[in-house]
């Protein structure tokens, strides 16, 4: 990226009790940098300092609960908000305005004109980010067809299914051929088909170049999809950097296992905390010897599966996210 | 500005597109011809059935008068004379019913004769008192109609008519006048009304004043008041509207992505302009038409025009940068609609004060009513359409504050736009966007 940004060399900030940030963006352009950005809504903050960097060309998955700060900080990368205090750095430029015509962005649901025509609404919104009349309808067919919609072109946006809404939505925010992608809840109520037909066209953009920067509740999504991941919460930065090396910090004790007592077998184990009952399957934290743990639970029950495993992001997401582990963090 | 007009060109494709802008556009043509054809539709099926009345007669001279009169009417007014003599019933005939008060009082008479109008017998009854043909009584006379319903007259009309002009006769019988002489020193030849004459500046000869419609004359201010406000009220409160389903759907969002509040708000204005121009053109082309037809566009003095258009524009930016802001505002219909309240009171304002400004465009309340900015362009507009109209200086006040306070409604819907159109939630109470307008 020719005058792109260049990636911080300062300390990053790291919470007392939370989790030291990593370094994806070594030694690659930035797409994105957010320095020291803080965000007020009257008393509530709904950013504090928060400091990120997304390499150019990168999957970036945005995590936290509802209300943690995801979408303010969407919204100051698109330039909707300004910051009360910081910088926002977009595609190399200060003025994130001036670079809007190269971002495009997908809301979480909704955001087309019902009474509009399918190819009207994608006509417009290719124009708001300069798009000459050929190149847009040239776009516009080519993007149809790859999306299966060719027959809707003509039909207007309240005959569509919710599916086929949320696939013109995202053709909305990719037909100007954006630098930075920046997808909202992108697989919101999506059924499995779409979703694959989504998934598919996200990763088609990061092999075009493009950045993606998507926030979503699906962990397993952001796990198999992204090349890093960040987690905010309460309006702070909680996780940043590469699935590996977040799971590397967590990982620590995580045993997986399937036994004939179920999740009763494991209770009153010394040292054994229970994470997840999956149902047929627990995952636990050891602080011990994990074979201690493992001889005292053949004692107890016929063992089926005992796995030492990295954690999930689910799990990683509960630690730090869950009443609990507030309540520990306050101790 | 090309984002602008992108918006601008968009809302306007949206508007004309809409099943309701063909309705609303068909509908003033369509209700105006309604109303025309039930008016002649309704005068031709008017209630003919007869009209049977008594007639308490304590002067004992004027039931014969007035049953010589009915018999008069009945032959010559109740159906219409073709050429092989009678046509069809085109009125309804009189019948009328001698009740003679014997020993009964006035009381009892109303009473028992109220029964029968009651029971359809009668559509009315009028009582006649001793003294009518007297003057300078200190006891007024009683000539009083009774009836069930007073909004179909013609019956109690024509009586009044007819007992007072016997009675006038007699009087004048009475006093010994020919009233043949009283009616001729008492006739004045109606004064004409006319224009000015003017000289023609071509041929140097005077051009005669012009017989003037006094109806027409009345006609022209208040009509471009209408339509100026026609063209105010079909565009600027759908701005509201839309603004307010781009809110709820997300909408803004995506354009906010893409352009800046102002951008957006000003697009939507320009579109709303636009929209306005469109259906000015249709309507303003026709009415031209149709007075160039009858020969009456002189009534119009051409300056009209040209402020019409400046004041619409300026009306449209003003009311619909109030519409936008609203609509930002708000998140719910429920929500836009109490603080539409206030909004609407302030566009009715040139209606509530239009008639004192017609009839008296140059007295100090029209002069300072519209010089107040929110009426300007509707009531300085009809004192222009009144010739002379105003003094140049008052026109060019009323455009300069109008200016200065659209920009100021512009600038502060701006900023209520932008921090409304995403904020969620209940709508702000006036002092939440009073503090909205005044940040940063």
């Amino acid at each position: 990226m020719p005058g792109g940004l260049q990636p911080r060399d300062r300390p990053r900030v790291v919470l007392p009790g939370m989790i030291a940030p990593t370094e994806p963006s070594a030694g690659r352009a930035l797409a994105v940098r957010l320095s020291n950005v803080t965000k007020t809504f009257g008393s509530h903050t709904a950013v504090d300092d928060l400091s990120l960097d997304v390499p150019a060309g990168s999957v970036y998955g945005f995590i936290g609960p509802n209300g943690s700060g995801k979408t303010t900080t969407l919204r100051m990368i698109l330039h909707i908000f300004l910051p009360d205090r910081g910088d926002v750095e977009v595609l190399g430029g200060r003025s994130t305005r001036a670079a809007s015509d190269r971002i495009g962005y997908l809301p979480e649901e909704r955001g087309l004109y019902k009474k509009m025509t399918v190819r009207r609404v994608l006509a417009y919104y290719a124009a708001l980010k300069g798009m000459n009349s050929r190149d847009t309808r040239d776009a516009i067919a080519r993007w149809l067809a790859k999306m299966g919609l060719e027959k809707w072109a003509d039909k207007k946006v309240e005959t569509l299914s919710k599916g086929m809404a949320q696939k013109i939505q995202f053709v909305s925010a990719v037909i100007a051929k954006p630098r930075l992608l920046i997808l909202d809840e992108p697989f919101s109520g999506l059924d499995p088909v779409n979703l694959e037909v989504l998934r598919a066209a996200i990763l088609e953009q990061r092999q075009e170049g493009t950045t993606v920067i998507f926030s979503t509740h699906d962990m397993s999504m952001a796990e198999q999809m992204c090349d890093a991941i960040f987690m905010i919460y309460k309006g702070r930065k909680v996780l940043d950097g590469t699935l590996a090396s977040i799971q590397e910090r967590f990982g620590a004790g995580t045993i997986r296992v399937r036994s004939s007592g179920g999740v009763e077998a494991l209770k009153g184990i010394e040292g054994v905390e229970l994470v997840r009952d999956l149902g047929q399957v627990q995952e636990l934290r050891c602080k011990g010897d994990a074979q201690e743990f493992l001889k005292v639970l053949t004692g107890r029950a016929r063992v089926q599966l005992f796995e030492v495993a990295k954690p999930s992001l689910h799990d990683i997401f509960i630690r730090i996210a869950s009443p609990s582990a507030e309540e520990v963090r306050r101790a | 500005m090309r984002k602008v007009w992108c918006v601008a060109w968009t809302e306007y494709c949206n508007a004309v597109r809409s099943r309701a802008f063909i309705i609303g556009l068909l509908a003033l043509p369509v209700i105006i011809c309604i109303s025309v054809g039930l008016q002649y539709v309704g005068a031709k099926q008017r209630d003919i059935s007869d009209r049977k009345f008594a007639m308490v007669d304590r002067s004992g001279e004027l039931f014969s008068v007035v049953a010589a009169k009915v018999r008069e009417r009945n032959a010559r007014q109740v159906f219409e004379r073709g050429e092989q003599g009678s046509g069809p019933q085109v009125r309804p005939a009189f019948i009328p019913e001698r009740v003679e008060p014997g020993a009964k009082t006035d009381a009892d008479l109303e009473a028992e004769l109220s029964e029968r109008v009651k029971r359809k017998e009668l559509s009315g009854f009028i009582f006649v008192g001793t003294n009518l043909f007297e003057t300078g009584t200190n006891v007024a006379p009683r000539f009083a109609w009774h009836a069930q319903s007073h909004t179909d007259n013609e019956l109690a009309d024509w009586l009044e008519r007819t007992i007072a002009e016997e009675v006038r006769r007699v009087r004048f019988e009475r006093a010994g006048v020919d009233r043949a002489v009283i009616s001729r020193l008492t006739s004045v030849t109606p004064m004409r009304r006319l224009g000015l004459g003017s000289v023609d500046s071509a041929t140097g000869k005077v051009v005669k004043a012009k017989e003037q419609n006094r109806i027409a004359t009345m006609a022209v201010p208040v009509g471009f008041m209408v339509m100026l406000y026609m063209m105010v009220m079909s565009a600027a409160p759908g701005l509201l509207n839309t603004v307010l389903e781009e809110k709820m759907q997300k909408i803004s969002e995506v354009l906010l992505s893409s352009v800046t509040p102002f951008q957006l708000m000003l697009g939507k204005l320009l579109g709303s302009v636009l929209l306005s121009f469109t259906l000015s053109a249709l309507y303003m082309g026709s009415a031209v038409t149709l007075l160039l037809k009858a020969g009456m566009l002189g009534l119009i003095p051409p300056a009209t025009f040209f402020w019409f258009v400046i004041f619409q524009v300026l009306a449209l930016l003003m009311f619909g940068a109030i519409f936008s802001a609203v609509g930002a505002a708000c998140s719910e219909i429920k929500d836009a609609q109490n603080l539409m309240f206030p909004v609407m009171m302030i566009v009715m304002l040139p209606y509530f004060a239009f008639m004192p400004v017609v009839q008296s465009p140059n007295s100090t309340f029209s002069v300072v009513f519209s010089l107040f900015p929110p009426a300007t362009p509707m009531l300085m507009l009809m004192r222009i359409s009144i010739p002379p109209g105003p003094p140049v200086w008052q026109i060019a006040l009323g455009f300069v504050l109008t200016t200065a306070f659209t920009l100021g409604c512009v600038w502060a819907a701006g900023k209520i736009f932008r921090i409304g159109l995403l904020s969620q939630g209940q709508a702000p109470s006036f002092a939440k966007l009073v503090k909205w307008v005044l940040s940063k």
